[in-house]
């Protein structure tokens, strides 16, 4: 195998996949890249046996072959050449050889034919979206997924087409968020998939905010994005995604009105001295005043008040702050609402009459 | 400087104070005639006989026919140990207690106000004799342990100093089976290499020391040389609790072996929430007829505080033990279950979906643990523990 490319060319293709490339391996080929090279095209994947990413690049391919080598160096030697550089890669034996004008690098690698390539899977359903949309939907829930959770099904993000629409659930079983868009091109059938937590990260890392489309196909236990010249596979995970449908809040008694990034900045202030593990804050709606305590166990405190509209009783209620932030970052709109019942059941945020986006955050007991 | 008491026969002592017609005579308490158990503590009269604490009642009973057997009282003995600390905590705040009649103090700051350590030391077992008419013994010296074996040296209602720079005139001559972490077995093997005393184990290197017996050869010379690091520490972190039960007669029958273990669980489980502490590890602990001890744990993936968790992987440790001992798994004498590995309490977030069953698990936690607490250990039970069904 042999071929030139200009460092521009290969590194951004490079420090695409390489995210999937986990610093600690089992299985000594997982910290190499497949390099496959064709004809006119070069493709390069990385797996961690869940998540496979595939990029195509065009280039002219003097000797076609395929090697595996390790990612993090060739990342760092393409990521440190100077601007401009032309690198040819050569394969001599069981060693890649990597020249560019005055440096020589010599690499290991190990037979392409041990690499864990993810196999083709019956697909059961599939639809086409615009990139732009899918990330917007990704990126606007995904914060809620779990970490770690022995309930592994908590521990991704939840696609589902119902109906018309396409929905992404997340929830780490503390709060919430629920997001949908209108798909009247999809045309799929209905299915829900729980795509995990690493494999969203990466995926809306390759997604960009263009109209350019994602193809989706969904297997009963794989799912593939082809965006531009990228290919994208992750496992599902098993299990049943709670019914979310019963935890949003129907018939509030209480809905809040505040200007979003006033209490935002009032939040963070807040913050810096509420308890660094639990983030506790207290919060108060009385006489058309919200005010927002804080105290930590070093007995410092933080008050912060501001005008808000209101409908309902008065009410005080626990939170955790950073469910908050998080969930009023995801919020675009100037107004936010926020809709309680009492401080024991959950409370609802989204826009005013924007029934698209929901986070729903469980409160603290105080 | 360090003082470490020890009460004298605690719980004996206590029952012969409260009912002076057993005075001079061989008392014990825990075990007895018909049933087995085991002593708990031995009066210094039982003691001539050979009778000693843990000591299984009827090996007593050979040695000492007359004997007087006398049931555990812990609520009493428990009313005696605090007034005890609160005696210690009149000389110095930093008090850490062993257990129920015995603790380590640090008298160090409190030299100026109340004199020297061995005249504290006096005054602690002066007082402890005039408002509790009970005996004390007392070791004073520079480290926990020199200060432990002090108050082992002259018992009972014994007083020893150990004057700073004595301590090797003191720990010299001491035989080797005194030494902390020498057991049955290892001392064997002290002899046979010529260590018969503390000084034998000082006048070899720690090399030495350490090839032989490793980790534990190491610190054993250390401590024959007077080295102990270790601080006096009034707070002491609980790292576990649990609940064991030697039975009056050797069990077979799994079903009764397991109705007693749900009791013992239901016990564990009650301490731990009034701890507020979660658990992670269940440890299973059983002694067979031949004494053999078995001890099985395992740890979960979550941190829990439920007594149907701790009674669901106790339930499995102990089938699997009975499943691999097979038909031949015979009969035991002890079983014991613990939790351990404890997480800081929750916090105070609600959870979205609460797990119904895990909730209505907590739920009648939460209901029991009250019952409990008003009415007795009796009062509630669960339907196959073993206090349900023997009433």
């Amino acid at each position: 195998m042999k071929f030139t490319i200009s460092r521009e060319t290969l590194l951004k293709p490079l420090q695409l996949v390489s995210g999937v490339v986990e610093r600690r391996q089992t299985l000594p080929i997982l910290s190499n890249l497949l390099i496959q090279s064709t004809g006119d095209s070069l493709n390069i994947t990385a797996t961690d046996q869940e998540v496979e990413i595939i990029t195509s690049i065009k280039t002219k391919v003097d000797e076609p072959g395929e090697i595996t080598i390790p990612a993090r160096k060739l990342l760092d030697i393409c990521k440190t050449s100077p601007e401009g550089a032309q690198l040819t890669f050569k394969v001599d034996g069981d060693r890649a050889r990597l020249l560019s004008e005055r440096s020589r690098f010599l690499l290991s690698t190990l037979p392409a034919a041990d690499f864990p390539v993810t196999p083709d899977f019956d697909v059961i359903a599939e639809f086409e979206i615009s990139q732009k949309e899918l990330k917007k939907l990704i990126d606007r829930t995904q914060f809620s997924m779990a970490q770690q959770d022995v309930r592994k099904y908590l521990n991704g993000l939840l696609i589902e087409v119902i109906d018309d629409m396409l929905v992404s659930v997340a929830t780490d079983g503390h709060r919430l968020s629920y997001c949908r868009i209108e798909t009247k091109n999809v045309k799929s059938k209905s299915f829900q998939a729980i795509i995990p937590r690493k494999g969203i990260q990466e995926l809306s890392r390759l997604l960009s905010d263009s109209d350019n489309v994602a193809k989706i196909k969904i297997g009963s236990n794989s799912i593939a994005l082809e965006l531009d010249d990228i290919k994208f596979t992750s496992k599902l995970i098993e299990g049943k995604f709670p019914d979310y449908e019963r935890l949003i809040l129907s018939n509030p008694s209480i809905n809040v009105f505040a200007d979003r990034e006033a209490l935002r900045q009032a939040l963070v202030r807040t913050s810096i001295l509420s308890n660094e593990k639990y983030r506790g804050i207290r919060f108060s709606v009385t006489n058309n005043k919200l005010s927002i305590q804080a105290h930590n166990p070093e007995k410092e405190e933080a008050e912060e008040e501001m005008e808000v509209e209101y409908s309902g009783d008065d009410i005080e209620i626990g939170f955790n702050v950073n469910y908050l932030l998080d969930a009023l970052s995801a919020i675009s709109e100037e107004t936010v609402q926020i809709s309680m019942i009492d401080q024991n059941s959950s409370c609802l945020l989204q826009q005013p009459e924007d029934s698209n986006c929901k986070y729903i955050i469980m409160p603290m007991r105080l | 400087m360090i003082i470490h008491v020890d009460m004298d026969a605690f719980y004996a002592s206590i029952e012969i104070r409260d009912n002076p017609a057993l005075e001079n005579l061989p008392v014990v308490v825990g075990g007895s005639v018909k049933h087995r158990g085991v002593v708990a503590a031995a009066s210094y009269e039982a003691r001539k006989y050979g009778v000693f604490s843990a000591m299984p009642a009827s090996t007593a009973i050979r040695k000492c026919p007359g004997i007087i057997f006398l049931p555990v009282d812990m609520k009493k003995y428990l009313k005696v140990s605090a007034q005890i600390q609160n005696i210690f905590l009149t000389f110095t705040p930093v008090v850490e207690p062993l257990a129920l009649d015995e603790a380590f103090l640090d008298v160090t700051q409190s030299e100026k106000l109340f004199g020297s350590s061995a005249s504290i030391g006096r005054k602690i077992k002066q007082v402890i004799k005039s408002e509790l008419r009970l005996d004390a013994s007392v070791g004073v010296a520079r480290t926990k342990f020199i200060a432990k074996i002090a108050s082992d040296f002259d018992k009972p209602d014994g007083f020893v100093q150990v004057p700073v720079n004595g301590e090797q005139n003191f720990l010299d001559p001491l035989p080797v089976h005194l030494m902390w972490g020498i057991g049955k077995s290892s001392l064997q093997r002290y002899l046979t290499l010529g260590i018969k005393t503390f000084k034998d184990i000082r006048l070899r290197t720690k090399d030495f020391m350490g090839e032989e017996f490793g980790q534990q050869g190491c610190s054993v010379w250390e401590l024959a040389n007077g080295i102990d690091t270790r601080t006096v520490s009034s707070q002491t972190q609980i790292k576990s609790i649990s609940h064991e039960r030697t039975f009056a007669n050797d069990i077979a029958d799994i079903p009764v072996l397991m109705a007693i273990l749900l009791e013992l669980v239901e016990q564990v489980g009650q301490r731990l929430r009034k701890k507020n502490k979660l658990y992670r590890t269940v440890t299973l602990k059983l002694r067979d007829s031949d004494f053999k001890t078995i001890s099985r744990s395992k740890t979960l993936e979550q941190s829990l505080d439920s007594t149907s968790s701790i009674w669901h992987t106790a339930k499995a440790l102990l089938n699997t033990v009975v499943q691999n001992r097979g038909r031949l798994s015979g009969a035991y004498r002890l079983i014991g279950v613990g939790v351990s590995g404890f997480q800081a309490p929750p916090s105070m977030q609600q959870s979205l979906f609460n797990d119904s069953k895990a909730d209505c698990h907590s739920e009648i936690d939460k209901v029991t643990d009250q019952i409990r607490e008003r009415y007795g250990d009796k009062s509630i039970a669960r339907g196959k523990s073993k206090s349900s069904i023997e009433s």
